[in-house]
């Protein structure tokens, strides 16, 4: 590919009448490093994001409200973003919610608001709640999530949160706000400790303002110390005591994986609706031995194919016994002509028996078995 | 040529010498960071500032009076021939080899990057990175060894235009960026009708059009935005462009082609080892001895050795690893060949001159017979 080419591709979508007649003439990241001396959030074509505010909302627990630029996309409460910083040079990604509501305006005011709680162990958390600052610029993906508003929100809705499941539950509680709280809303906020507890002023003034909204608090590693805590781990008992009326309402969920299993056995069949979004701390991934193959399922996104391979094998070895024929070199590791980013899942390196699971980082087919499921950018 | 005589390591010897490069290499990717992040970017930031401090002082022939020309042109020409080494060497080459694919950096991966050069990175990864280094020094299979334009090895087969190799060695120095653009096109192959010329025309349409662009860019846009200074600024990219071919000539032809590297037949790669495979690696390559600068303007191919052994791990890394290399050489007898770059390269002469000439193969060394 020329390099002319590759500037014309490299359009944004964004992209004014301005960029598209001087694309042939630019290269993107030659471009960006020179503006990136004047702002470090301009950029050709990438969308970036730089933190304008932090707010400590709770222990360990931090909301950046970044500015994005002009690349990135719009995102409707109760959504997520991809965001991505640079942790011991390497580019780490994950998903945080939005925590705000957007607001109507011109491009430079739009601010997008993220609410990270440090994990033990998490490479992206630990940095955004302890080493970033205001002014530092971060990558910010597309938004994307199912659990949003109707157009005309109404009825009875319940919103179980639990942990850091408080934050798209947060932005969706907002964004009624807005609308003047159009419907009869239950909030149960479950937390281990009274230290996590995230948005509490503020939440006590909506349900203060609104007589429709109800916050409930629940502690479950601690003993309450308000009056109204209730204290225990999600069951029936608790939700019919804290939410009465379960058949009438819609209820919205996010939590931990177990806790969102939980309170889709309560739920589900018995409510109006069971909506739901778990998150699962990233864990380390038990690997079965290399002798001890299996077989996953393994997606090529840019071929649109779906193919069961070993881990026994390289992927390199497994996708050519499947009739596959991707670009490959030395076999050995070296040459880098096999490399592929690897969008999801995790891979092993034979050689050094090292794991990955880095989104889109580069893997060496030829030296790397799968290990999980796997999309591979091929 | 006593080496080559010299005994090669037992088989278990070699799989010891093998298993200790591996450590070395796991070690050193295990502790890759911000250190090494911080590096190429600066290497980034070094690249951009001297390219345009080169074509501002070429631009600056505007307003200088006529005593002047010369010397700024020369000034402005060296500068920017400066900007183009660091840009394909430190930069294009490692980045292009995937030493910083790690970071996940869009700007340093190895499967996009493209450089300052008129040969398109993709020929380059296919030619070098996969061909050259797998089947370094390995006859018939790297067509480094001599680009199929020079006679460099006994092994090689002559031919009475050989006799004029040392003149046209010139000319392709001069020329050496072109060389690489058109290596992978093996243009050889129409006149033994193997390809039509519609055929070489279609394989060769990235490369021209990547060429085209270069040449656009250095011989037309920014003369023109010299306006009157336009001829300056011309002769000063055409310097430019002359010092870095030269340059990355010397250096390379110093890594490959010194009076004690060997060469290889092609049955070596059948069944080959990890540690066989960097055995040959080693006995293949030669290193420059000199200053950091030196190390950063050769791109770190001053350690060809190491960069042979671990063309993927970030080259910044390759000083703190030789002297490990060299211990593990010096403790299982396999020949380190390093010198300077004047001693090295005078080296490189002396075969372009003698095998202009015919030569037969010494008697075949242990390392050169079927493994």
């Amino acid at each position: 590919m020329s390099a002319s080419a590759q500037a014309v591709n490299g359009l944004p979508p964004t992209a004014g009448w301005l960029q598209r007649v001087m694309a042939p003439a630019v290269d993107p990241e030659v471009f960006d490093f020179w503006v990136q001396h004047l702002n470090r959030a301009w950029s050709w074509s990438r969308p970036l994001a730089t933190i304008v505010e932090r707010r400590v909302e709770a222990r360990d627990t931090v909301t950046l409200v970044l500015k994005p630029n002009r690349h990135v996309g719009g995102f409707l409460p109760g959504q997520h973003v991809n965001v991505s910083a640079e942790v011991n040079g390497r580019r780490v990604t994950r998903s945080y919610s939005l925590t705000n509501v957007p607001k109507p305006g011109r491009s430079g005011s739009r601010r997008m608001s993220i609410t990270v709680k440090r994990v033990e162990g998490g490479a992206l958390s630990s940095h955004l709640v302890q080493h970033a600052r205001v002014g530092d610029v971060l990558g910010v993906g597309p938004a994307f999530g199912e659990m949003t508003l109707p157009a005309q929100p109404q009825g009875r809705w319940l919103f179980l949160a639990a942990g850091s499941g408080i934050t798209p539950l947060m932005g969706l509680t907002r964004a009624l706000a807005a609308q003047h709280m159009p419907v009869d809303l239950t909030l149960l906020y479950w937390v281990k400790t009274h230290a996590e507890l995230c948005f509490l002023q503020e939440l006590r003034a909506l349900s203060a303002r609104f007589p429709q909204f109800r916050l409930q608090v629940v502690v479950t590693h601690e003993a309450p110390t308000v009056p109204g805590e209730a204290q225990g781990l999600i069951s029936a008992q608790q939700l019919a005591q804290l939410a009465p009326g379960l058949s009438e309402q819609q209820v919205f969920a996010c939590g931990p994986g177990g806790f969102i299993e939980a309170a889709r056995e309560l739920c589900a069949g018995r409510s109006q609706a069971f909506i739901a979004e778990g998150f699962t701390p990233v864990a380390p991934v038990a690997l079965p031995a290399a002798t001890d193959a299996r077989t996953v399922r393994v997606t090529l996104q840019r071929t649109g194919r779906e193919l069961q391979l070993s881990t026994g094998l390289s992927l390199l070895d497994a996708l050519e016994a499947e009739g596959l024929n991707p670009p490959s070199g030395c076999r050995m590791g070296v040459c880098h002509t096999c490399v592929c980013p690897r969008v999801e899942g995790t891979t092993q390196d034979m050689q050094s028996g090292d794991t990955q699971s880095e989104s889109n980082m580069a893997v060496r087919l030829c030296v790397s078995r799968a290990c999980t499921d796997l999309t591979l950018d091929l | 040529m006593s080496h080559l005589t010299r005994r090669e390591p037992s088989p278990e010897d070699l799989a010891r010498f093998g298993a200790e490069i591996d450590d070395l290499r796991a070690r050193t990717v295990a502790d890759l960071g911000e250190r090494d992040a911080r590096y190429i970017r600066r290497i980034y930031a070094a690249v951009r500032w001297i390219e345009v401090l080169g074509r501002g002082v070429l631009m600056a022939c505007l307003f200088m009076p006529q005593a002047w020309i010369v010397p700024t042109v020369l000034a402005g020409g060296l500068i920017l021939g400066i900007a183009k080494i660091l840009d394909n060497m430190e930069l294009g080459h490692n980045v292009i080899h995937g030493q910083f694919d790690w970071m996940g950096d869009a700007r340093f991966q190895g499967k996009t990057f493209e450089w300052d050069i008129v040969g398109t990175s993709d020929n380059w990864r296919k030619t070098h990175n996969f061909k050259h280094h797998t089947y370094t020094n390995v006859h018939g299979m790297d067509d480094d060894i001599g680009y199929d334009v020079l006679r460099l090895f006994p092994e090689q087969k002559w031919h009475p235009a050989a006799l004029l190799q040392p003149l046209y060695a010139v000319i392709f120095a001069l020329l050496f960026q072109w060389g690489v653009a058109v290596q992978d096109l093996r243009i050889g192959r129409v006149f033994i009708g193997r390809i039509t010329w519609r055929k070489l025309a279609q394989e060769a349409a990235p490369t021209l059009r990547k060429s085209r662009r270069q040449l656009v860019k250095d011989y037309l846009v920014f003369p023109l935005l010299a306006g009157p200074a336009f001829w300056s600024v011309f002769l000063g990219n055409l310097m430019a462009n002359g010092i870095r071919n030269v340059w990355t000539y010397t250096v390379i032809f110093c890594g490959h082609f010194t009076a004690d590297v060997q060469t290889f037949p092609k049955g070596i790669v059948k069944n080959e080892t990890r540690a066989q495979w960097y055995l040959r690696q080693i006995q293949g390559s030669s290193n420059l001895s000199g200053s950091k600068l030196l190390h950063i303007m050769t791109g770190n191919l001053s350690h060809q050795i190491e960069h042979h052994l671990f063309p993927d791990v970030p080259a910044n890394r390759y000083a703190e690893m030789a002297p490990v290399v060299r211990d593990i050489c010096r403790r299982y007898g396999v020949h380190y060949n390093t010198g300077s770059m004047v001693g090295q390269f005078s080296q490189v002469i002396w075969r372009i001159i003698r095998h202009s000439f015919p030569s037969s193969p010494a008697p075949m060394s242990p390392s050169l017979q079927a493994r």
